[in-house]
């Protein structure tokens, strides 16, 4: 006997959609600009280096898909398996491990084959990656009932720890380095547009969210998704092979963020280094919930969240504070979010368990 | 007893209680008269409960007054109602499951009395038992107890506050047969003692039977009320649900002679949820055509059996066999396939998806009967025809008169028994080949049952099997062509009805009797 708290998500207005996240925002940067007051910059201009570093500024919107485009993989993915009733907390993991798996088939083959087919490769071997991390909790769960969340927490721990060792091992670029890097990868990613490095990673993404929005809503596995997601038990009595279903949105969750891992490297970096894995799988999580689990929300969602992170960042260049300042303020932003999309979006409920 | 003999003890007059959306009394008046019997006969949804609730003291009235015994009350709590001498039971029993009888019983009833000697409480509540002539073993734990035992425990908690109006809710619906012969006598001795007893239910036959006052409710609103011999079966169901009156004595037509077997049952054995043996060596046999009812008492094991066949419980030794087919280790979807649905006992479990509109439910295992052709299909990325989805859900919530909003409402949205006649909706306007109905009419008003009924019979005419479990005796004696009895996961006996009086099949029905073998195989042979 034990309590869990079950997260569901309740009707709401569609107004409150979009007011929600929105006041939100308000709130975050009242707050930020109190902050801001008291590190002794302007907030006005220091919001006026957000907005032109995110938004208002050809450069800083081009930063600011960049950087959505991660998100978008990422939470599209965590969309799809939170509406099987699984949370999958791995997308982090499963983001490196496509990364890794990219990067090893774009080193060991671009000297050799055509830069194109070694980018799909590339792409292709970073999802089935990113699907067999996903592939274990998953079946853990589906079969055996384990907590996923325990699970993809411990396997991302395990991603990293493997990251850090091939890029000083397998992976590492040889000579003196700043800090440890693979050999950089020349097959890379279609540039959409050079001074930032948008890449086609943007076209996948929506594409990708696209997809999963026609599958949840209009096919026959997206169907069996929702009603196990909403009632596991009638999901089981229609004959639906709940393991199966939770099995298979977990992998596809996988498959995105691993997907995410390798745009990074062959489109935004071209190497692998450590520095890949700052979160963005965590914050992913995040970006859904705003979403509420409905992939045409996440590219929404993804952009809005694409600004604050792009945003925060410029503010630490155009003014004199500090990386982690920047870095706080952007946490804040999230933690606000958060909040209120979790208690405007969600019925949150203490439930006994036997 | 006529009106001018009544002897008021509490009087309601216009009281209105409203929820969200329903005006669940409206301007109701009530007496209730000095050592009466008194029924409250209304369809699911009528108000009953909330006129009682209100009475007790859980429900403020938004308008009207109260009167116990000429003075005017308030009551803002059970206590205040206590005080006054009123007491209920509810349809759901409130007992602590890890405390005895004796202490449930003076449990709440006795301030600051922290410490005890539970001995000398068992012989004082016993005492009281006797005296009462309701008995109860004053130190078995609550959960030890019989649906029926609890309800003798809440009863005793009421008597031991010195209540003079007893108020059961609904309080046959969880018992037996026998235990309800029970219940009667316990209110006969309690109406001889002077207590009044209100007595609220929606069956006919009970209210007849035990009232000597019968207050009709419809629509929040009290819309007859007749003295015991004033009343006929016949009045009563025509007070109670109004103009969609349907005579409730009509027979269903004479059904076609069963074909071969459709569904065989050999030695099944089955684990219940805490690993004990549910099903012992089960044999069964429905044939096309043929309406097979089980009957026993609740947690027979009548649940265990539904789901075994369904594919939703392993069976541990035995085999199940449908249509000569072997089904015993078949996965669900392969037996949906072959025609079997079920109305599920459970509702709130396997009812629906709540997040999901209507007619995405009622679609539901019909996803599992489209055929695949493509590649796509076969990889799951099948498109559903919405337009054939939303048809296929306006034509269920018509026939089985499901009220919603629209299809694409949340099926969430839905009341109990409007989420009931969905399901029944679902399992039924499949086509199945095998219906296994556990409770199919449970909680549903008059005219609901009575189409669930003749939708149930007419399924069989038409040549499928159906296999009925209800725990409503008359219902399974009424509409089945044999009747299975089960007893502690055991069959007891198998018969046609007619052929066995009540009495035996009371006796069959709690294990004190068993058919012998030649009997059930003769019963199963014809
Ligand atoms: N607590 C409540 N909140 C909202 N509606 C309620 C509540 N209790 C009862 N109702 C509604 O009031 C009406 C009468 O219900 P109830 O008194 O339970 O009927 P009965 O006991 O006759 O079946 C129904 O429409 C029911 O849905
Ligand atoms: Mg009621």
């Amino acid at each position: 006997m034990g309590y869990v708290i079950r997260i569901r998500p309740k009707p709401v207005k569609p107004l409150a959609v979009v007011l929600a996240p929105v006041a939100s925002f308000a709130l975050a940067f009242i707050v930020g600009g109190l902050l801001m007051v008291w590190a002794g910059v302007d907030p006005v201009s220091g919001y006026t280096a957000f907005v032109q570093g995110s938004l208002t500024t050809f450069p800083g919107f081009m930063q600011t898909l960049v950087q959505a485009t991660l998100f978008m993989l990422m939470a599209t993915g965590i969309a799809i398996s939170n509406r099987a009733g699984v949370l999958n907390v791995g997308a982090e993991g499963q983001y490196i491990v496509g990364a890794i798996l990219a990067t090893y088939v774009a080193v060991e083959l671009q000297q050799t084959l055509h830069p194109a087919l070694v980018v799909v490769l590339a792409m292709l071997l970073a999802a089935i990656g990113g699907a067999l991390w996903a592939l274990i909790p998953g079946v853990l769960r589906g079969y055996m009932n384990v907590n996923e969340v325990v699970t993809t927490v411990i396997l991302n721990w395990l991603a990293y720890r493997v990251l850090q060792w091939i890029i000083r091992g397998p992976l590492r670029l040889p000579g003196p380095q700043l800090y440890p890097m693979s050999p950089p990868i020349t097959a890379t990613l279609p540039v959409l547009e050079p001074s930032s490095g948008l890449n086609a990673g943007l076209i996948v993404a929506v594409a990708l969210a696209v997809f999963s929005y026609l599958m949840l809503f209009n096919t026959e596995i997206g169907f069996k998704i929702r009603v196990t997601g909403s009632n596991p038990d009638l999901a089981r009595y229609a004959g639906f092979g709940v393991e199966r279903v939770v099995v298979l949105s977990m992998s596809y969750s996988g498959a995105l963020a691993g997907i995410a891992g390798g745009v990074e490297v062959l489109g935004n970096l071209h190497y692998l280094f450590e520095g890949i894995s700052i979160g963005l799988g965590y914050t992913s999580i995040i970006v859904s919930l705003v979403a509420r689990d409905h992939p045409l929300g996440v590219i929404a969602a993804s952009i809005m969240f694409g600004t604050i992170y792009s945003g925060s960042s410029f503010l630490q260049t155009a003014t004199h504070l500090t990386y982690t300042f920047s870095k706080a303020l952007e946490g804040l932003i999230y933690l606000f979010v958060l909040v209120t999309t979790l208690f405007a979006f969600y019925e949150i409920k203490l439930v006994k368990v036997s | 007893m006529s009106s001018r003999e009544c002897q008021a003890i509490v009087e309601m007059r216009g009281i209105v209680k409203r929820f969200p959306g329903v005006v669940a009394n409206d301007h109701v008046d009530l007496k209730i008269c000095r050592g009466e019997v008194l029924a409250i006969l209304g369809e699911n949804g009528a108000g009953k409960t909330t006129l009682m609730n209100v009475l007790y003291g859980l429900y403020l009235p938004d308008e009207g007054e109260i009167y116990v015994k000429g003075r005017r009350v308030s009551h803002r709590s059970p206590r205040d109602a206590i005080e006054n001498g009123i007491g209920m039971v509810h349809q759901h029993f409130t007992l602590v499951d890890d405390l005895t009888v004796a202490e449930n019983v003076v449990l709440g009833a006795e301030k600051f009395r922290v410490f005890y000697d539970l001995e000398k409480l068992a012989r004082e509540i016993d005492e009281f038992m006797r005296t009462i002539g309701l008995y109860v073993d004053p130190l078995k734990k609550a959960h030890e107890l019989s649906a029926g035992e609890k309800q003798k425990v809440e009863i005793l908690k009421a008597l031991y506050r010195k209540v003079e109006v007893l108020i059961l809710d609904e309080p046959t619906s969880v018992l037996s047969p026998i235990e309800v012969r029970e219940l009667f006598k316990t209110v006969r001795n309690l109406k001889s003692t002077g207590i009044s007893v209100v007595f609220i239910s929606h069956k006919l036959d009970e209210v007849m039977e035990i009232a000597d006052r019968i207050v009709v409710m419809r629509g929040g609103k009290v819309v007859g009320e007749l003295a015991r011999h004033e009343a006929t079966k016949q009045l009563l169901a025509t007070l109670m649900i109004g103009s969609r009156a349907v005579n409730i004595e009509e027979k269903f037509g004479k059904r076609v002679r069963p074909a071969g077997k459709l569904l065989e049952v050999v030695d099944l054995w089955v684990k219940g949820d805490r690993g004990e043996d549910s099903l012992k060596a089960v044999n069964l046999v429905v044939r096309k055509g043929e309406i097979v009812g089980i009957a026993g008492v609740a947690g027979s094991g009548q649940r265990e059996l539904a789901e075994a066949i369904y594919g939703l419980r392993p069976a541990w030794r035995g085999r199940i066999l449908l249509e000569g087919k072997d089904i015993t280790r078949a996965h669900t979807v392969e037996r949906i396939k072959m025609g079997v649905s079920l109305i599920p006992e459970d509702r709130l479990r396997y009812g629906v998806a709540a997040e999901l509109p209507v007619y995405e439910n009622i679609y539901l295992e019909k996803v599992h009967l489209e055929g695949r052709k493509s590649l796509l299909d076969r990889v799951g990325l099948r498109v559903l025809d919405k337009r054939g989805m939303v048809d296929y859900a306006k034509k269920v919530v018509e026939k089985f008169s499901v009220k919603t909003p629209s299809v694409f409402t949340n099926a969430g949205k839905l009341s109990g028994g409007n989420i009931q006649r969905l399901i029944v909706g679902r399992e039924l306007e499949r086509k199945p080949l095998l219906v296994i109905a556990d409770e199919p009419t449970a909680g549903l008003d008059i005219a609901a049952t009575n189409f669930v009924r003749k939708t149930i019979v007419e399924m069989s005419e038409a040549g499928a099997g159906v296999l009925l479990i209800s725990s409503d005796l008359q219902e399974v004696l009424e509409l089945s062509d044999k009747v299975v009895i089960l007893c502690n996961g055991e069959v007891m006996g198998v018969f046609r009805p007619g052929e066995l009086s009540m009495e035996e099949i009371g006796l069959l029905m709690s294990c004190a009797k068993r058919m012998s073998k030649e009997e059930v195989e003769r019963a199963w042979g014809t």
